[in-house]
């Protein structure tokens, strides 16, 4: 069993890098079909046609861009990220520092909200029609239903402006102590746990009340077992698949979906990174960022998929 | 604990057993659906029209939900907004989970290169920024409800396909799928009567969630160009242009946020509690 | 802005202020009261007050944190480059430009001690002498001249490569005199000068991550598109100043946050706040307001080369449709002056005030589409998110539009490749133009013949003419003839309507003192940083 997991890590090992390959290629298709390149677009409107002719010759802009494509996907292979377009810094500059910030962002909203989300929505199925279950899901519903946006406000409204126990930016190169750091992650956490949470809690409820009504588990329960026995022993074994695979769904949008709350709280990750770069056409700084992503949602659903096929033994 | 199913008033009709809170979340969409259709008629000014010198104005007889940002009569605003939020969002969440379910359902049963191809494209679909991608739809089709629809559907569409196949393929390892498959059943009746019954509840709960997240995109992609065109605009732009009232709790902002709400809260409800048939195995 | 005000309050007294501060004069300021309902004696009670407010010592130290509202990874630290109004605030923390424009709109003087023509082609700079670079070398000559020069070099990719062009020679006379020659004379080239692009860089300077210039700041910190911080440049030239220690630059780009953020104290300074915001910072105890008209404008293109703009009865309908009232009223609520079809600002000396905009008149304009054939037919307007309030503005002409049946397709557009693909190529469609010092840079570059951004395609070779005319003239009265007589030609004539010149209010922490409204914009023309200071 365990080689056969191995087998199956090596395979999708495999896939992963052709599926990267091919996101980076459609990614590098969307970029050339947008209008405009880096160097109209950085001369704005002061972009005559001579002015624009005379930067895309400095910047080496007139290589064919697919052209430009591969010979950064060469460099790739040597590990270098390439060169911006827009400030000519280089791309692993840019992105190394925010990279650890949505990565620390990352960690501490997923530290709280999976647990969170899965006890709410295994508690809920358990307690299935009840008031706390029906409560868990307009809670739940409601609090995604409200753009995220306006949550984020609404936050800071409260609690910055109102309030004054939180800052109203998250400056991480403010925080020296511990105390700094709660303060300056809190509303940023919480905004995205709300975002995130109703999807694990909605999913990990349908999944587990599914598997509690497959006839082997309704027969163990007419034989007396006891219910929550039932839920943890085999109920949750068996829905594990779908639970986790909402689970990285779900934390998938961590990675490059957050460009809300890092524009709300100023906190700089490399979501804003990516609407700079797709503003500026910056191509080098655009795929970077775009293999982020994709890597890190690859990495989720591939642990999903083999947490799936772990828990069942028919799958192994 | 044993037996501790706590139920809330279920009541019968006809062979059906249905909750109480399943039909109030049925009525609150079916009124929706209802202002959709008659918005045209009973909105009491044009949806473009500055009506009021002041902005975020309060509630008051004539401007019954008061005014928004420029002026304009948010009553009017939100009953034509429910056409553009009820209606697109469940043309476009319909094609996203009708489209992923099946593909996903057929990946899993018939396993192989089909699924691998399936399940990788699709994956690095959702791992396309879906800005990047609303903005190369403008420059390529333009704007149009159409492409919008399309648009959003095609974004959810990978996520209800991983869904969907991670329950199938569970449902895909049980006896009586071996059992059909040695009589000889195609792969259209494998996923029609087979899988989908008994994975139909969490997928249902999938939609009720994509719908949600629909919604609030839908407001996303017109902000890029992509969609609705003023003055039209649906709940969730409504909210985003009027969101500077939100220190004044200005009715533009919170009446609006309200109606997309009551709207998403209810088609969940109404999925949690669906009729059932009485003797079904669950009732 | 003020025919809602019923009752005198704090936040009146604060407006009164601000009119001080961004130079209202007398009359203005009674016809504010007035307008509030307040009577001429107590007016001047306020009055008494507010000029006290302003009038106050600068005391040195302290550190400001401000907040603009766009930055991107695409900032820089070049001058020729920069493009957002951070990189302009940076810049001139930074760097000195060889003359500025005071809050009058007059030039004045800074590295430059002189500027000295007998036929406006032939300039010579005389430059202050005792100037040094952060890194400790004189200001030369071949400073000026390279700082200058480089905006003809096409690799830089200069903002104003287009106005440099004029200047077509430059000789280092000796350590502290340049000489300029124009191609074609221009008395304008102080002002001109004045241009944020125009700053002075040290002679060879490729790499201007390090920020080295003559400014009032030294650079610590510069993070594109996240954050700046620069300190006090201790050698600074001019005596006394700055008075803070230091100062950070961040940007917030939604409007809400930006203003949140000051609220709870966590920036000093939020620029650019949106007008219905202002209800919000003007109600509360320890912040300020500042208006500044600069000439800023949206405005509504219609080529008059392509349909319908070359129908005259279409362009001149339309004229009629734009309600400039409601525009400043609704979309801008109130912080913008209705404007007359032209782009010199009531902010510029050389502004006609004789030159009433057209009034809002939906039967002359329905009288005109009618004559065009065009009523009833559908017919496209671009607007987009990039060109300011354009889509409120479109949804206003629209409605107008919609009662006298002229059919108006507003298409919102992304802000994203909108100067590229979009402006001057639709054949409707929306602007938004900076504010510009003269009138000759505003006319050469959007209503010349040749101009490069000819918004609606305005041809005239009399209009071209004039301009020359008026470009070579050193008689300040003569060239205020021929500029009046311009603006009516442009006003009339070109398919461009700028309903109204829109104004910017920064907000602040009352703790911070010694900001003035300026006519080259917001954050007094970005260069707030030298004459800010902290009360202690």
């Amino acid at each position: 069993m365990k080689s056969g997991v191995l087998n199956l890590v090596m395979k999708r090992l495999a896939v992963a890098v052709v599926t990267l390959l091919i996101v980076l290629f459609a990614v590098f298709f969307a970029t050339s079909m947008l209008p405009g390149d880096t160097a109209s677009i950085l001369l704005g409107q002061a972009a005559t046609p001579e002015a624009v002719a005379g930067l895309r010759e400095a910047m080496h802009l007139n290589d064919p861009a697919i052209l430009r494509f591969v010979l950064w996907l060469v460099g790739l292979l040597h590990g270098d990220l390439g060169t911006s377009y827009a400030n000519q810094m280089p791309v692993a500059a840019l992105i190394g520092g925010r990279l650890v910030n949505t990565m620390k962002l990352a960690a501490i909203t997923t530290l709280l909200s999976v647990p969170l989300a899965l006890t709410l929505g295994i508690t809920a199925a358990m307690l299935r029609g009840s008031v706390y279950d029906r409560t868990v899901t307009v809670f739940s519903i409601g609090v995604i239903s409200v753009p995220e946006f306006m949550v984020a406000t609404l936050a800071v409204l409260l609690f910055a402006v109102y309030l004054k126990w939180l800052p109203a930016l998250s400056s991480v190169n403010e925080a020296h102590s511990l105390t700094d750091l709660v303060r300056i992650y809190a509303m940023p956490v919480i905004t995205l746990t709300f975002v995130i949470s109703a999807q694990m809690i909605r999913m990990t409820r349908a999944a587990v009340i599914e598997t509690l009504s497959t006839p082997y588990v309704e027969m163990a329960l007419l034989k007396g077992a006891s219910r929550s026995r039932m839920v943890l022993r085999h109920a949750l074994p068996n829905a594990l698949g779908p639970i986790v695979n909402a689970v990285a769904l779900s934390l998938s949008y961590l990675v490059g979906g957050v460009i809300i709350v890092e524009t709300i709280f100023n906190y700089p990750g490399i979501a804003k990174l990516m609407v700079d770069a797709v503003a500026t056409r910056d191509l080098p700084l655009i795929q970077s960022c775009a293999m982020i992503f994709c890597l890190g949602y690859l990495f989720l659903i591939t642990a999903a998929d083999i947490v799936a096929i772990m828990s069942n033994p028919r799958l192994r | 604990m044993t037996m501790a199913r706590a139920t809330t008033s279920r009541r019968s009709f006809l062979g059906y057993s249905y909750s109480l809170v399943g039909v109030v979340a049925a009525l609150v969409i079916l009124a929706w659906m209802l202002v959709a259709i008659l918005a045209p008629y009973i909105i009491p000014h044009s949806i473009g029209d500055i009506v009021d010198d002041d902005y975020f104005g309060p509630m008051r007889q004539g401007l019954w939900l008061g005014s928004d940002y420029l002026g304009r009569d948010m009553l009017s605003r939100v009953l034509m907004g429910a056409r553009y939020t009820v209606g697109i969002s469940l043309a476009a969440v319909f094609i996203a989970c009708f489209s992923g379910v099946v593909l996903g359902m057929t990946a899993a049963v018939t396993g192989g290169w089909l699924d691998t191809c399936l399940s990788r494209f699709l994956d690095a679909m959702n791992s396309i920024p879906s800005k990047l991608f609303g903005l190369v739809v403008v420059a390529a089709v333009g704007s149009s409800i159409p492409a919008l629809i399309l648009t959003l559907a095609v974004i959810y569409t990978p996520g209800a396909y991983r869904f969907a196949r991670a329950l199938a393929v569970n449902i895909n390892t049980m006896d009586f799928m071996t059992v059909a498959r040695v009589r000889g059943e195609n792969t259209a009746y494998l996923i029609g009567s087979e899988i989908l019954p008994n994975i139909i509840r969490p997928v249902l709960a999938d939609f009720g969630l994509r719908f949600v997240f629909i919604v609030l995109l839908l407001s996303g992609l017109s902000f890029l160009g992509l969609g609705l065109q003023p003055p039209l605009a649906d709940w969730g732009a409504l909210v985003r242009e009027n969101i500077g009232g939100l220190p004044f709790a200005a009715p533009a902002v919170i009446i609006p946020s309200l109606a997309i709400a009551s709207l998403t809260i209810s088609v969940n409800l109404l999925i949690d509690n669906l009729p059932q048939k009485i003797r079904d195995r669950d009732a | 802005m003020t025919d809602k005000i019923t009752n005198w309050t704090s936040a009146d007294d604060a407006m009164v202020e601000n009119a001080i501060r961004r130079g209202a004069s007398r009359r203005e300021l009674l016809k504010m009261l007035l307008a509030g309902g307040a009577a001429v004696a107590a007016g001047s009670v306020v009055l008494g007050r507010a000029t006290q407010a302003v009038a106050a010592t600068p005391v040195s130290g302290g550190n400001l944190k401000a907040a603009g509202w766009s930055s991107s990874t695409a900032d820089t630290l070049d001058p020729a480059k920069a493009s957002l109004s951070t990189d302009y605030v940076r810049c001139c923390s930074l760097y000195n430009r060889l003359t500025f424009l005071d809050k009058d709109g007059k030039t004045q003087m800074e590295l430059a001690e002189s500027f000295d023509s007998k036929d406006a082609k032939t300039w010579t700079v005389k430059l202050r002498k005792g100037v040094t670079f952060h890194d400790g070398k004189d200001l030369t000559a071949d400073d000026v001249v390279y700082s200058l020069k480089r905006h003809l070099d096409k690799a830089v990719g200069s903002k104003v490569a287009k106005i440099a062009a004029q200047m077509t020679g430059f000789k280092s006379v000796d350590k502290s005199t340049v000489e300029i020659t124009l191609a074609d004379p221009n008395a304008d080239l102080p002002t001109i000068l004045a241009l944020h692009h125009f700053m002075i860089v040290q002679d060879g300077t490729t790499d201007f991550s390090k920020g080295n210039g003559t400014g009032a700041f030294v650079l610590q910190t510069f993070e594109p598109g996240v954050r700046s911080v620069v300190t006090k440049n201790k050698n600074y030239w001019k005596s006394g100043k700055p008075y803070l220690d230091s100062f950070e630059f961040i940007a917030i780009s939604d409007d809400s946050a930006r203003v949140n953020a000051l609220l709870s104290g966590d920036i000093n300074f939020a620029a650019s706040i949106n007008p219905r915001a202002m209800k919000l910072v003007s109600g509360q105890q320890g912040f300020e307001l500042l208006q500044s008209t600069s000439g800023n404008y949206t405005d509504l293109n219609i080529r008059l080369d392509m349909d319908p703009g070359s129908k005259a009865d279409f362009v001149a309908g339309m004229k009629y449709l734009v309600n400039r009232e409601q525009i400043v009223k609704s979309a801008l609520r109130g912080l913008g002056e209705i404007g007359n079809d032209q782009p010199v600002s009531p902010a510029n000396i050389y502004h006609n005030a004789d030159l009433k905009p057209k009034a809002f008149d939906p039967d002359k304009a329905k009288f005109h589409f009618q004559k065009a054939g065009l009523l009833g037919q559908s017919i496209p307007v671009v607007a987009s998110d990039a060109a300011t309030s354009s889509i409120d503005m479109a949804v206003i002409i629209q409605a107008a539009g919609a009662d006298i049946g002229m059919k108006l397709d507003v298409q919102r557009v992304p802000a994203d490749g909108y100067w590229d693909n979009y402006w001057l190529k639709a054949p409707i469609h929306f602007g938004n133009i900076n504010p510009r010092p003269t009138p000759d840079i505003l006319f050469s570059l959007l209503y010349a013949s040749n101009a490069p951004w000819n918004e609606s395609q305005y041809k005239s070779e009399k209009f071209d003419k004039l301009l020359v005319e008026a470009r070579g003239s050193l008689d300040q009265a003569k060239r205020k003839e021929i500029y009046n007589q311009m603006q009516t030609m442009v006003s009339e004539e070109a398919g461009t309507i700028i309903p109204a010149y829109i104004s910017n209010v920064d907000a602040l922490s009352s703790k911070v003192k010694g900001l003035e409204a300026n006519p080259l914009g917001g954050m007094m023309g970005y260069a707030m940083a030298e004459y800010l200071w902290l009360e202690a």
